[in-house]
């Protein structure tokens, strides 16, 4: 220890707290698994729930979501809701999307028009389209500088508006693929009962809560204008946003949104004011995803298959996480060793929440679709980002709201598929066999996320004139853009910057990614659902491989790894490996 | 010497686009040859190296490509030829032969390849059976061993199907032609042989569908960093980058895949089985639940009679006349064998002792036969057949039929003018191996249920005896169709073995039915595929089968998709010396980057040759629980496949450094 940390041990106090303060290993460790007993313990009391929404059965929300729901089904001309199969719930599923899109477009690109606008407020088309697309599709990738340039009036029907859309959509979508397997008619169900069912019995409720939670935190508000405060050093006034934030803040995480008020998301303290609130922010992006993974063994009558499901996403998310912590943790290597930075990369984030906190809510955000961020990722040492990219590659392994059953799903049917083909038993999933068909729609679901991503990400480093970095290129940059593209594909919307986002090039790439990893995955899955849905039988019988055993779980971690890792291997070694190499100055070393 | 010319003309044919296509994985390996035979001769027009080291390097890469695809050519035109000698060796018994067509009383004589179906022929003793049919009229034995390779005759009465090609031996019998020429088994038999390269079963599509799919991804991803080594700065050399792609696309079960189903199709008609299609025989390996008949598949079948038990009062001579009696028209083997063993005691009977009586036959239904003259009836069966029948009962003979029953055997009880005059006792002896086998199906998870028209007690001990599950006594031919429905109702997959017309709706019904050919057309027709030999125990390889090419499939796909993260450990590292820092990554510590990227190459080209004896005979399968195979392929093929390339690939790096290839 040299000199200079030592000033900086704590001295005095009781033993436990100084050995806690003392060694940050080991007490952020502790906090991260805090987190994470944290964010499973809930997710398994709301899973019970969600199961109950799955599987049709009464709930207590019954007498007053159930009316409501009725109600706008009769506005809809959907009263009692008919069943669709694919190309009509999608196709719903889609329209309403867009109508959505395209309204919100109109008030978003006249905002300086409509109430509190002023010319201030004018975008440009391709940001319009780029924040739109971003909004509607559960990404929340924000290419406008926060949150100066919109008005409250956008933020609270343009912004918050779509991810009530965007989140109810995911769960209607995963309401069908449920619905699908369980039942033998043929059909999807209904899109809009779906939509209204997962707004008003899953999705409201517990943005309701969560905003009088977060108000007592001290989240703001109000409609009143920014206030002017003067700062403590320097001169003048600075202009401090206010606004209509609890709201937008409670659906941004319980929809797994994650596009923040400001422009600093969770980092900023009017999003995020202490610790306890960026612990109940944590909790409340990842109940529903988890929440939904942990129902399926619920769903399916096999309590293994959630605990294997539950097993399988935890050590992806605990591998990952303390990799991304680890990175943090050990810092820059030049820096650490003139004492500089003995507390760990401290770079870009809030004081108050420290490195561990960071790190979990950002490993978090990336392990579901939120994409919110508490911290800057721009700042984050290799190791860091290659914890939090491990998550981006893998398509958000527990992924937004209702999607994450989607994309496990397609995972699952490949661990069957293969593990049947290597035990000689023609495969099959809840005893319905996988076909050439599952197969197909699997197939082209799961090559979707890493062509989405590879494809935009070659044409662009040909041209390194939208990139506009100058001076020989580093493996930073790769990073950078290979972040952008996989945050876009895989709908997360977390933003890693470094380069000019906010430019006609990526907008527009970036919208079209977002769209396609969004609706063209979504059709893909649902096919898959389709083809499910008149097949019967229906139930779990243990004929075939055990999707609950210890065996399929270590199957389906190593398949997800195996096909993200072989998928983006040689991006990952020449962006954050070879950053990696060069901050810890692994040069030329021969093992032999 | 001429077979090798002849698979390898057939390999070298196989480099034609046309034929590729369909096999995504291999297209691309041959469009990957085309670019790099291009690069080899223009390499400036693509700003590479033209140093003679690299043109070394370039021209290995050239052979390896032509190689990974001519390996892969081999594999099926090995499967191909094979399949290929089979249908030659059955279109040899196709032989034109002239038929002596009947209409009415009128004889006319026509080739057999103008016969159709209903016609009947006449075949006199010494004939070759034109066509396949059902004999309407006379029996004779007839032998089969054009078809069966079982040179004993066997004997067809009344309603047994004939097979065309074969050779009536004894009699006369008239046919009914049941099959139109071009129909035949035969030629079923060797369209589905020739077929099995065209017809891809669903699951071969599904795996295929897969390696596209990551075919696409890896071609993109190689695509990617063309432009990303350019954008860092680095000349990609577009020949390394071709290696990658083809290191990394699954080559392996790519090449291999076409030769997988071939194999299996030709094994299965080695069996002497015609499965009507290839997805049956995968099907087969997907079974949960097997019906067995008692007779013929746990039993020897060959029941005997072994000791006759008259009635209290009966004399022992006048019953054991009466069972002789009753047996003498009784052609089934029982039957038989009671004459026999009453010649044993000194009892021979002629036609003539049983002038006047009508012999009733055995049914399934009735189960029993005997003679009937007037009122006057002398049958034999079962002891609950006849004590309803008569509305009698006996203690005395019950007791004795228990006693049988309880030793194994079976209780024949004869019954005359309306009193049991005694018991037969029928021994019937598990076929050897029996146990074994069923130990195999019971270690994968299979339910076996035994039907047999048996009482309770027999049923029992010979399930107990055998290791069989479940049994089901005293069968009607009906009880067969409920039990498939019953094990259907649990989704499980069902597979049974029958020869009547009765047992045609459960064959129909089952997942896997296997008819005998000596069962009536009916029969022949519910079912998926047909043993040629009668033997029904053969459904128990065809289990095997089907299981083991889709644990070859799998295992090969884990196995390939699994080399490529030592592929990637490989070649990155190779391809970016130029950021020495990256060196972290090549964890082989192989210096020499292009002779590290041939060696892996090497590695990719000639793991395929050497998997080609697996593709065509399957991996090694023995009978285990889906957890344990699970367990152990996993190590086997996906751990396996991960740490061999990383010690292969060393060892031909090693190899190829030591003889001096400086690169």
């Amino acid at each position: 220890m040299n000199s200079l940390a030592y000033a900086f041990t704590i001295q005095g106090g009781s033993f436990w707290g100084q050995f806690f303060l003392n060694n940050r290993l080991v007490s952020g460790s502790i906090i991260i698994l805090i987190y994470i007993v944290f964010m499973s313990v809930f997710a398994f009391i709301l899973s019970g729930y969600i199961k109950k929404i799955y599987k049709e059965e009464p709930v207590w929300l019954d007498p007053v979501s159930g009316r409501i729901v009725k109600f706008f089904e009769k506005i809809f001309g959907e009263s009692p809701p008919k069943g669709m199969k694919f190309k009509e719930y999608f196709s719903t599923l889609l329209l309403f999307n867009a109508s959505a899109a395209i309204v919100t477009f109109v008030f978003f690109y006249f905002q300086n028009l409509l109430p509190f606008g002023t010319g201030y407020h004018q975008y440009s088309i391709s940001l319009v389209f780029n924040t739109v697309t971003s909004f509607v599709t559960n990404t929340n990738l924000q290419h406008y500088s926060n949150p100066l340039h919109l008005t409250y009036f956008t933020q609270t029907f343009v912004i918050t508006g779509l991810m009530f859309v965007s989140a109810g959509t995911g769960f209607a979508a995963s309401m069908a693929f449920i619905r699908a397997i369980l039942s033998e008619n043929g059909t999807l169900g209904n899109f809009y009962h779906d939509f209204l069912v997962s707004i008003f019995y899953l999705i409201f409720p517990l943005t309701l809560l969560l905003t009088l939670i977060l108000l007592f935190m001290g989240v703001p508000q109000t409609l009143s204008p920014y206030l002017l405060v003067h700062p403590i050093l320097g001169l003048g006034y600075e202009k401090l946003p206010l606004g209509p934030v609890a709201t937008l803040e409670a659906i941004k995480n319980i929809g797994t949104n994650g596009g923040g008020f400001y422009g600093a998301n969770a980092g900023f303290p009017f999003e995020n004011p202490n610790w306890i609130s960026n612990l109940t922010e944590f909790i409340a992006f990842t109940i529903i995803p988890l929440g939904s993974l942990l129902s399926l063994g619920r769903v399916f009558d096999s309590k293994g298959f959630s605990n294997v499901l539950f097993g399988v996403v935890i050590s992806i998310f605990v591998f990952t996480t303390f990799m991304t912590f680890f990175g943090e943790y050990a810092g820059i290597p030049v820096l650490s060793n003139i004492g500089v930075m003995f507390t760990g990369n401290m770079i870009g984030k809030e004081t108050a929440i420290g490195i561990s906190q960071s790190t979990i809510f950002a490993s978090g955000a990336v392990f579901t679709s939120t994409g919110a961020a508490n911290s800057i990722l721009l700042a984050f040492t290799p190791v860091g980002i290659l914890g939090i990219l491990g998550n981006l590659i893998l398509n958000d392994p527990i992924g937004g709201v209702g999607t994450g059953v989607l994309n496990i799903f397609m995972f699952v049917i490949f661990t069957v598929f293969i593990s049947s083909l290597m035990v000689g038993k023609l495969p099959e999933i809840m005893s319905l066999r996988i076909g050439a068909k599952e197969i197909k729609y699997s197939t082209l679901s799961l090559i979707t996320h890493p062509l989405l991503v590879v494809i935009p990400f070659g044409i662009t480093m040909l041209l390194p004139g939208v990139i506009g970095v100058t001076g020989n290129p580093t493996p930073d940059v790769v990073t950078q853009i290979f972040y952008e593209f996989a945050t876009a594909a895989a709908n997360n919307g977390s933003e890693m910057g470094g380069f000019l986002t906010n430019q006609p090039y990526f907008n527009y790439l970036d919208g079209i990614i977002m769209l396609l990893g969004r609706y063209l995955l979504m059709a893909f899955q649902l096919l898959i659902a389709q083809s499910f849905s008149s097949k019967s039988p229906k139930v779990q019988f243990g004929r075939s491989i055990d999707p609950g055993s210890f065996l399929f779980g270590l199957m389906l971690f190593v398949t997800i790894v195996v096909l993200g890792v072989l998928s983006f291997f040689p991006i990952l070694a020449l962006g954050p490996f070879l950053s990696w190499a060069r901050d810890f100055g692994l040069v030329l070393r021969w093992f032999h | 010497m001429n077979r090798y010319l002849e698979i390898l003309l057939e390999s070298l044919k196989g480099f034609d686009p046309r034929y590729l296509y369909r096999n995504p994985v291999m297209f691309v390996t041959e469009f990957a040859l085309i670019l790099s035979i291009i690069v080899t001769i223009f390499p400036s027009a693509f700003d590479l190296s033209v140093s003679f080291s690299y043109k070394q390097f370039y021209e290995a890469v050239v052979v390896l490509l032509f190689l990974t695809i001519l390996f892969s050519n081999i594999s099926s035109a090995i499967s191909e030829g094979k399949s290929r000698t089979i249908t030659n060796s059955l279109r040899k018994l196709q032989k034109e032969t002239t038929a002596r067509l009947l209409s009415g009383t009128e004889i006319t004589e026509v080739p057999s390849s103008k016969l159709k179906r209903g016609d009947i022929v006449l075949v006199k003793s010494g004939d070759t059976i034109p066509i396949d049919g059902e004999i309407i009229e006379g029996s004779g034995y007839v032998n089969e061993s054009s078809m069966t390779g079982e040179s004993r005759p066997s004997r067809k009465i009344l309603g047994d199907s004939v097979t065309g090609s074969t050779t009536l031996v004894t009699d006369e019998i008239k046919v009914k032609v049941t099959n139109n020429p071009g129909e035949t088994f035969l030629d079923k038999m060797i369209s589905i042989v020739e077929n099995a390269k065209r017809e891809r079963t669903p699951n071969e599509i599904a795996l295929s569908v897969f390696l596209s799919g990551i075919t696409l991804v890896f071609l993109i991803i190689t695509a990617a960093l063309f432009t990303l080594s350019r954008y860092v700065g680095v000349t990609p050399d577009i020949m390394i980058l071709i290696v990658l792609l083809i290191a990394l696309i699954p080559t392996t079960i790519g090449g291999l895949l076409p030769a997988i189903g071939v194999a299996a199709v030709n094994k299965i008609s080695e069996y002497n089985v015609i499965a009507k299609s290839g997805k049956s025989v995968e099907n087969a390996g997907d079974i949960d639940t097997i019906i067995l008949d008692k007779t013929g598949t746990v039993t020897m079948g060959e029941r005997e009679a072994v000791k006759f038990y008259p009635n209290r009062g009966v004399d022992y001579n006048e019953f054991v006349t009466t069972c002789s009696m009753i047996s003498l028209q009784d052609q089934t083997k029982e039957g038989m064998s009671i004459v026999k063993l009453a010649q044993r005691d000194n009892i021979n009977l002629t036609l003539n002792d049983v002038a006047g009586y009508e012999f009733v036959p055995f049914s399934a239904e009735t189960k029993f036969s005997g003679l009937v003259r007037g009122g006057d009836e002398i049958l034999k069966g079962a002891f609950r057949a006849l004590e309803n029948k008569f509305n009698i009962s006996d203690k005395y003979v019950e007791g004795l039929c228990k006693e049988i029953s309880i030793r194994g055997g079976t209780a024949l009880t004869v019954v005359k003018n309306g009193e049991f005059s005694g018991v037969i006792e029928l021994n019937d002896l598990l076929k050897p191996g029996i146990k074994q086998r069923l130990e195999g199906l019971k270690k994968m998870n299979i339910k076996t249920i035994m039907c047999t028209g048996d009482d309770e007690t027999t049923a029992a001990f010979i399930a107990r005896e055998s290791g069989i599950d479940e049994y089901v006594a005293n069968v009607t031919p009906i009880d067969k169709y409920n039990v498939v429905i019953k094990e259907k109702e649990q989704q499980r997959m069902v597979a049974m073995v029958g020869d009547g017309t009765n047992d045609a709706p459960a064959l129909a019904k089952a997942d896997v039915g296997m008819a005998m050919n000596s069962g009536t057309p009916a029969a022949k027709e519910a079912a998926n595929m047909v043993d040629l030999d009668n033997d029904p125990t053969k459904l128990m390889d065809v289990i095997f089968l089907g299981k083991q090419i889709l644990i070859t499939r799998g295992a090969l796909t884990t196995f390939s998709i699994a080399n490529d993260i030592a592929k990637y450990f490989v070649i990155i590292p190779a391809m970016f010396t130029v950021f020495s820092q990256l060196n972290y990554l090549n964890i082989l510590g192989l210096q020499n980057p292009v002779v590290a990227i041939t060696s892996a190459l090497i590695f990719n080209t000639f793991i395929l040759l050497a998997l080609v004896p697996m593709a065509l005979k399957g991996v090694r399968y023995r009978p285990s629980s889906i957890s344990d195979l699970l367990k152990r392929n996993v190590m086997i093929y996906g751990l396996g496949g991960v740490l061999l390339p990383f010690i292969m690939i060393k060892i031909i790096y090693s190899a190829m450094i030591a003889t001096g290839v400086v690169w």
